[in-house]
């Protein structure tokens, strides 16, 4: 009888699984070679506790209440913006991903064509547009809803254009039989089957722009990044934590909201 | 055919609601003082300030190498240290696993508030307490992701089976061994495809936590956009696009195997 109580790997041999040691050991590896560059050490990082403590407790003082107006003003220019990007990236989105769908893209070519152009749209973060579009047409809240609106239609047009090509290939059929045009078909056929999912999307990205609007002050391109970066430089520790906790507060009820919305249309 | 055997029209609310968002658009733009004519009766302007993007200056490309490897490197440690604290405190955030409501939910905010405040604004609060250099964008990224990786491997292990946990319950498992033979078995695919989709995301962001003075190539791209070095910036926007697209298609290609 064997010894039920030994300890032994749940693997046929008994020997640890090669394939997750393997990728444990190299991630190890790949952590220990980078991290002089990225200078992580543990000695920095203790070194800088009492700072941070120092920090903490410079920005936990009473909060700047007359700054609050001024706070609920840059929170609604925050959340406008949001608002303004999704729908013109929604508007621009929504014939683009016709294009950008197997089923639905009249030419072959076509479709690589606009799929590559969206991943290159893609693969810059809204803020380094943001950096460009500010310094060529000056600061304020339009190169910011412009950043964002731009890298929103990179996503947006493809969450549409999967749900496109999920849509049951009968209901489109149905439809054409009836002798509906082309466009007849998308509206009738296509649209109402995506049209879920698009609401979904438009939700995930309404949440995922307004985390990037709170920031795009940071290059002066309007919202409440801005006056987050001013309080910081300026040691205005005591309106800090307010930002901070508008923020959090502004961001997880859209949260809880699109949540129940979502819900609700799916 | 007598009307009166006609279905009902249904009434449709499409134009109700496009109306109303049409509405709030156009207060929107009337409350943020957009002009966007200025952007027509520019357009020639804009045509010329892209036109200086146009010949990219290669010249400091060793700089840029090193400033990209170490974006790399913070994106790396930022993923992976948003896995390690992600995988601790999912199991406390998934409704099936928790060991009470009260953790459950201690859990469950946590990870909201970790995902709640934006990676950059982690690091500018981590570099003013911290000083410049990589490490706060590694905190930074990490905090942030930790609440993404948190939440999606929670809820992935909420959809594990019942059948399989109560299974391996019942051959007298601890909550730590059901953890190990029921859930981690069962999401071991999402799990790894969400962690790529994070390290992608991370590769992004952290080209532009330089612009907090959190380390990594955004610092550049900065500098030389605010001294109208146009053609540097396009050569660093170049820098950044390579890697992250090659990224893309790998993790795009490596997630589609998964499946």
């Amino acid at each position: 009888m064997t010894n039920c109580f030994q300890l032994r790997w749940p693997t046929r041999s008994g020997l640890p699984p090669f394939a997750p040691v393997l990728s444990v050991g190299v991630v190890v590896a790949l952590l220990a070679w980078s991290a002089p560059v990225a200078e992580v050490n543990a000695g920095h990082l203790y070194a800088s506790i009492p700072r941070l403590i120092d920090f903490l407790r410079n920005i936990l003082v009473m909060p700047d209440w007359k700054y609050l107006p001024q706070l609920g003003q840059k929170m609604l220019e925050t959340l406008e913006m949001t608002f303004l990007a999704t729908s013109i990236a929604a508007v621009i989105s929504l014939p683009l991903s016709f294009l950008a769908a197997r089923n639905t893209c009249p030419f072959p070519a076509l479709f690589h064509g606009v799929r590559a152009l969206l991943s290159l749209v893609r693969a810059l973060p809204e803020m380094v547009w943001a950096l460009v579009f500010v310094s060529a047409i000056g600061l304020g809240p339009l190169p910011g809803i412009m950043a964002l609106a731009f890298v929103t239609v990179g996503f947006m047009t493809k969450f549409f254009a999967e749900a496109i090509e999920v849509v049951d290939q009968r209901a489109v059929e149905g439809v054409a039989a009836h002798g509906a045009g082309w466009l007849q078909v998308k509206i009738f056929a296509h649209l109402p089957q995506a049209w879920p999912d698009f609401i979904g999307a438009i939700m995930y990205i309404l949440d995922h722009n307004l985390r990037g609007a709170t920031l795009l002050g940071l290059v002066g391109a309007g919202g409440i990044g801005y006056d987050m970066i001013m309080s910081m430089r300026l040691f205005d520790y005591n309106r800090i934590l307010v930002i901070a906790v508008a923020i959090y507060i502004v961001v997880t009820a859209l949260d809880r909201v699109s949540d129940q919305f979502r819900a609700r249309v799916i | 055919m007598k009307m009166a055997l006609m279905p009902k029209k249904p009434f449709n609310r499409a134009p109700i609601w496009i109306a109303a968002v049409l509405t709030v658009l156009w207060l929107i733009i009337l409350h943020l003082d957009l002009s966007f004519q200025t952007l027509l009766y520019g357009y020639k302007d804009l045509f010329e300030y892209f036109g200086r993007y146009s010949s990219p200056d290669f010249s400091n490309l060793s700089r840029y190498l090193v400033l990209l490897w170490q974006t790399l490197a913070i994106a790396f440690w930022g993923t992976i240290l948003a896995l390690v604290a992600g995988v601790v405190l999912a199991p406390f955030a998934a409704r099936n696993m928790t060991p009470n409501r009260v953790v459950y939910r201690i859990a469950r905010e946590l990870l909201n508030l970790m995902r709640a405040l934006p990676d950059l604004l982690l690091a500018l609060i981590f570099v003013a307490s911290m000083g410049l250099g990589p490490l706060p964008g590694v905190l930074a990224l990490g905090i942030h992701t930790a609440g993404f990786l948190g939440k999606f491997f929670a809820e992935s292990l909420e959809r594990v089976d019942r059948g399989v946990i109560e299974a391996i319950q019942a051959t007298g498992a601890s909550r730590t061994q059901v953890l190990m033979y029921g859930g981690w078995p069962s999401i071991q695919r999402e799990f790894l495809g969400n962690s790529l989709y994070i390290l992608e995301r991370n590769v992004r962001m952290a080209a532009v936590l330089g612009l907090v003075g959190a380390g990594g190539i955004g610092l550049a791209l900065n500098a030389s956009l605010e001294t109208f070095k146009f053609r540097e910036s396009a050569a660093l926007i170049i820098v950044i696009l390579v890697p992250v697209l090659a990224f893309d298609n790998l993790s795009t290609w490596l997630r589609e195997k998964l499946k």
